[in-house]
C-alpha cells in the first residue's frame, strides 16, 4: 500500500500512514480470516431493498459516514444482506415495527420529505440539501417524524451504518486499530505503548473536540 | 487451591494443546432417552444451569441440561472480530416498552452452552452484605430470604473454580482472591491515576480471567476481545469451568433444544418433564424434577407459556408475580480524550474498578449506590458512543480516527426493583408459534439520581487523570429478577432454596431469582446461588 492507502475512498491516511491491517492476516486464526476477508471480496447483491429504497439508502449512508469517493465500503450491500437474512438484534419497540419494516418506512419517508422540499427524491438532492434534511430529523430529538420516534429512527440508522463501516479493514486502517488479535495477542499494553506492527499517530493534536473549541 | 481439582476438574479435562474443546468428552457423553425419567432436567446451560448441572452430576444425579443454542467450540465457532460475533447473542424476537425501554440482543442476552458468560466482560465481584437487606436498612428494594453469610462459602468456591484474579478486596465483606491481579493496559492506568488524584480508592479486578495457566487452560493473551467469546479459554464461562466436569460425571448437555413448556401433572401438581423442540420436532423429556435457568426474560416467559388447568395464568403465577421486579443496571459510560495514545482495545476491557460509592450515603438524597469500572469499547461500540452525542458524517469519522486517544469507564447503578418492570407475553409469535416476551421498563427517581451521580464521578475522574474532553452516554447493563425469591408466596415465586412455592419439584436457578442487584456484575452471584441450591436440592432429595 505504498501508492495509496487502503482506506475508504483511498484517502491519504494522515494519522496512521502506511498502516495496513491486512498485512497481518498471517497472525490471525483461520476462522477469523474467513469472516474478515469476506468483507474485502465482492459484496453480495442487493436483495432486500427495492431499487427506490436502495437509492435512498445509498445516499443516506454516504451522508452518515461521509463517504464521497470510490472505493466505498459497500454499506448498502452489507446492511441489505443483514436485512435479507434477518440478522437483527431481534427486539423492537412496541411502537415501532421490526427493523426491516422500519427501514422500508423510513427510506420512503426520506423520499417524501425530499419531494416536499425539493421536488426530488432524496438521492437526487444535492449533498447540502440531503445533510440539512438529515440534521432536521436529528434535531427533532425524541419528537415524532412520520409517526415514529425520530431519536429511535436515527439510532437505528447509525447503528446499522456503523456496524458495517467499522467492521471493515479499510476503516480500521484509518483509525489505527489492528483488528483481529488471536492467537497473537498483545505484548505492549499501556499508555503510549505500541506493538511493532502498530503505527504511531502522526497527528496526536488532531482532537476533533479541540478543533471545535 | 488444592481442593479445586477434587471439587471440579473442568480445567484439567480440557485438552492441553491444540483444540480448545473437550471433543472426546462430548463424543462420549451419556445420552438419555426422552422416556428415561431423569432425576433433573435443567432448562438453559449458562451461569445458573451449568453450575447446577456440574454440582448434581458430582452427586451422582442423572441430569440433563437442555439449551436452546449451540454447544460452542471456541476454536471453530468464535472469531476475534466485533462485527462477526452477532451469533453469540439471543436475537429471537422480543418487544420492549416503558418510559425507559431496554434494548436487548447484543449487550445483555447470550445463547448457547455457557450462556451470557460467553460474552460477558469478565468482572466477577461479590455482592455486599447490605444487598441482602436493602428494605430493612434503607426502606427500598427487598430483603432476601437468605443472608450474605449463606452465600459466602459458595462465593469462595466459585472464585477458586473460575478462577478470579484481583487485588485484595476492601469493600463489602473484605476478602482476597485466588490469583494475583493482572497487569493493566492504558485504560486501567488512566483510571488508577484519576482515582488517586481524587482520593477515590480503586483496585485491579476482580475478573474471572486466569492470570497464569490454570489446569489446561491458557494464560490470557490481552487481546481485548473478551466480549466476543474467549478463544483462548482464559476467561471463565460454564462451557469450560463446569460443563467438562459435569460430562465426566455422567451428565448430558443437549444443545439446540428449545424448551417450550413445562409439563405438570394436574392431579398431583408436580412437574413431570419438559417439552422441547429440536430440529423442528417436538419431544418431551421426562424428569423427576425440573430446574429453570433461562435468565430473566426467557425464564418468566417459559413459566407464563406453561399454562394448565391448575395454572391458567402461567406456572407458579398464582399471585401475579412471574415476570415482575425485573431489573437492569443503569450503566452510563464516560469516555475521556488524552494527548497520549491509550489504545484501550489492548488488554481485557475489565481491568480496574471501585466500589467506594456502592453503599447508601446518608448525605445524599438517594438510596443505594453505584460502582465504577473500566470498559473498553471496540470500534463499532465506540462508534455508538460517538453517535449518541449526535455526531455523524465528517464529525463521526473524525472522532473515530481519534480512537487511540480515548479511555472509557462505565458505572453500574443499582436500579430498584419495581413491580411494573416486567415480562408479559406479547401477541407476536416466534417461529415455533410461541408468544414472544414483552419487556416493559421505566426508571424511578432514585434510579435517575444514581445515573447523574455516577456520571459526575466518572467525568471528574477522567478530568483528574488529564482528559481534555469527556463525553458520556446513557445505557444499561445486565438483567436480573423476574421470578424472585422471597420468604413467602405472596412476595416471590421461589423460596430461599430456589424451590417454587407452587410446585414442590420445580426450581429456578438463574439470575431471575435475585430480589435486588447491588451494583455488582451478577455472574458470580448467579453461580454461587446455583451451587448453594444444588446442595439444598440434594438435602431435599435425601429427606424424600
Amino acid at each position: 500500500m505504498s501508492e495509496a492507502d487502503a482506506t475508504p475512498g483511498r484517502s491519504r491516511n494522515e494519522r496512521f500512514p502506511g498502516f495496513n491491517v491486512l498485512a497481518q492476516t498471517g497472525a490471525w486464526d483461520d476462522v477469523t480470516v474467513g469472516v474478515v476477508m469476506k468483507r474485502i471480496g465482492m459484496p453480495p447483491d442487493v436483495r432486500f431493498f427495492t431499487p427506490t429504497e436502495e437509492a435512498a439508502a445509498r445516499a443516506l449512508f454516504d451522508q452518515l459516514l461521509d463517504q464521497r469517493e470510490e472505493p466505498r465500503v459497500p454499506i448498502v450491500n452489507m446492511v441489505d444482506a443483514r436485512l435479507a437474512e434477518q440478522e437483527t438484534d431481534g427486539w423492537h419497540y412496541d411502537d415501532m415495527p421490526e427493523d426491516g419494516q422500519v427501514w422500508r418506512d423510513t427510506l420512503a419517508a426520506l423520499d417524501a420529505d425530499a419531494m416536499a422540499a425539493h421536488a426530488l427524491p432524496f438521492a437526487a438532492c444535492g449533498r447540502r440539501e440531503q445533510a440539512a434534511l438529515l440534521q432536521s430529523i436529528l434535531s427533532l430529538g425524541s419528537g415524532a417524524w412520520h409517526g415514529l420516534n425520530a431519536e429511535r429512527v436515527w439510532s437505528l440508522w447509525t447503528r446499522y451504518a456503523c456496524t458495517a463501516f467499522y467492521s471493515h479493514p479499510w476503516a480500521w486502517n484509518e483509525i489505527g486499530f489492528p483488528g483481529p488479535a488471536y492467537p497473537r495477542g498483545y505484548k505492549h499494553a499501556g499508555v503510549n505503548a505500541r506493538e511493532p506492527f502498530e503505527v504511531r499517530d502522526r497527528r496526536p493534536d488532531d482532537d476533533p473536540a479541540a478543533r471545535r473549541r | 487451591m488444592s481442593g479445586v481439582r477434587e471439587r471440579n476438574a473442568s480445567a484439567w479435562l480440557l485438552p492441553a494443546e491444540g483444540s480448545r474443546s473437550d471433543h472426546r468428552l462430548r463424543d462420549d457423553m451419556r445420552r438419555f432417552d426422552d422416556s428415561d425419567e431423569v432425576d433433573l432436567a435443567i432448562v438453559g446451560c449458562g451461569a445458573g444451569g451449568g453450575t447446577l448441572l456440574q454440582r448434581l452430576a458430582r452427586r451422582g444425579w442423572r441430569v440433563v441440561a437442555l439449551d436452546a443454542g449451540p454447544f460452542w467450540d471456541p476454536e471453530a465457532d468464535w472469531v476475534s472480530d466485533e462485527g462477526g460475533s452477532h451469533h453469540l447473542y439471543w436475537t429471537e424476537p422480543r418487544v420492549i416498552s416503558g418510559s425507559d425501554p431496554v434494548p436487548l440482543g447484543s449487550n445483555n442476552s447470550g445463547r448457547g452452552v455457557g450462556g451470557s458468560m460467553v460474552h460477558f466482560a469478565g468482572y466477577t465481584p461479590r455482592f455486599h452484605p447490605s444487598d441482602f437487606r436493602t428494605w430493612t436498612n434503607d426502606g427500598v428494594g427487598a430483603d432476601w430470604p437468605i443472608s450474605y453469610d449463606d452465600l459466602r462459602p459458595y462465593y469462595r468456591d466459585i472464585e477458586e473454580e473460575l478462577p478470579v484474579a484481583g487485588d485484595y478486596w476492601p469493600w463489602g465483606d473484605p476478602h482476597g482472591y485466588p490469583q494475583r491481579p493482572h497487569p493493566v493496559g492504558g485504560n486501567g492506568e488512566v483510571f488508577l491515576r484519576g482515582a488517586l488524584k481524587l482520593g477515590i480508592l480503586a483496585k485491579v479486578g476482580p475478573v474471572g480471567i486466569s492470570n497464569g495457566r490454570f489446569g489446561n487452560r491458557a494464560h490470557c493473551i490481552y487481546r481485548g476481545f473478551c466480549l466476543q467469546g474467549c478463544k483462548v479459554n482464559a476467561k471463565a464461562s460454564p462451557l469450560i469451568t463446569h460443563v467438562p466436569d459435569a460430562l465426566a460425571h455422567g451428565a448430558e448437555v443437549r444443545p439446540n433444544s428449545m424448551v417450550t413448556r413445562i409439563h405438570i401433572d394436574e392431579r398431583s401438581g408436580r412437574a413431570t418433564g419438559v417439552e422441547y423442540v429440536r430440529g423442528g420436532i417436538s419431544h418431551v423429556q421426562r424428569a423427576r424434577a425440573v430446574a429453570v435457568a433461562g435468565y430473566s426474560i426467557e425464564t418468566p416467559r417459559l413459566l407464563l407459556l406453561s399454562t394448565s388447568r391448575r395454572f391458567p395464568a402461567g406456572l407458579c403465577n398464582d399471585f401475579d408475580l412471574v415476570g415482575r421486579y425485573l431489573m437492569v443496571q443503569g450503566a452510563p459510560q464516560t469516555a475521556g480524550r488524552f494527548p497520549a495514545e491509550i489504545r484501550m482495545y489492548k488488554a481485557p476491557p475489565p481491568e480496574v474498578s471501585s466500589e467506594q460509592f456502592y453503599e447508601t450515603d446518608p448525605a445524599k438524597p438517594y438510596k443505594r449506590g453505584f460502582s465504577v469500572q473500566t470498559v473498553s469499547p471496540l470500534p463499532i461500540t465506540w462508534a455508538e458512543h460517538v453517535c449518541a452525542q449526535g455526531y455523524w458524517g465528517q464529525a463521526l469519522r473524525a472522532y473515530l480516527r481519534d480512537y487511540v486517544h480515548w479511555t472509557c469507564t462505565g458505572a453500574l447503578c443499582e436500579f430498584l426493583p419495581q413491580p411494573e418492570n416486567r415480562v408479559t407475553l406479547s401477541d407476536e409469535r416466534d417461529r415455533n408459534g410461541l408468544r414472544v416476551a414483552h419487556f416493559a421498563y421505566s426508571q424511578c427517581d432514585n434510579d435517575r439520581q444514581l445515573m447523574a451521580a455516577a456520571q459526575d464521578v466518572m467525568e471528574r475522574l477522567q478530568r483528574a487523570a488529564g482528559a481534555e474532553e469527556v463525553i458520556t452516554i446513557k445505557r444499561y447493563a445486565h438483567l436480573v429478577g423476574g421470578a424472585r425469591m422471597a420468604a413467602d408466596e405472596r412476595h416471590g415465586v421461589v423460596d430461599a432454596d430456589g424451590r417454587a412455592f407452587a410446585v414442590p419439584n420445580l426450581y429456578i436457578t438463574d439470575g431471575s431469582i435475585l430480589p435486588t442487584q447491588g451494583s455488582a456484575n451478577p455472574a458470580l452471584t448467579i453461580m454461587a446461588l446455583a451451587a448453594r441450591i444444588a446442595d439444598r436440592m440434594a438435602d431435599h432429595a435425601r429427606a424424600g
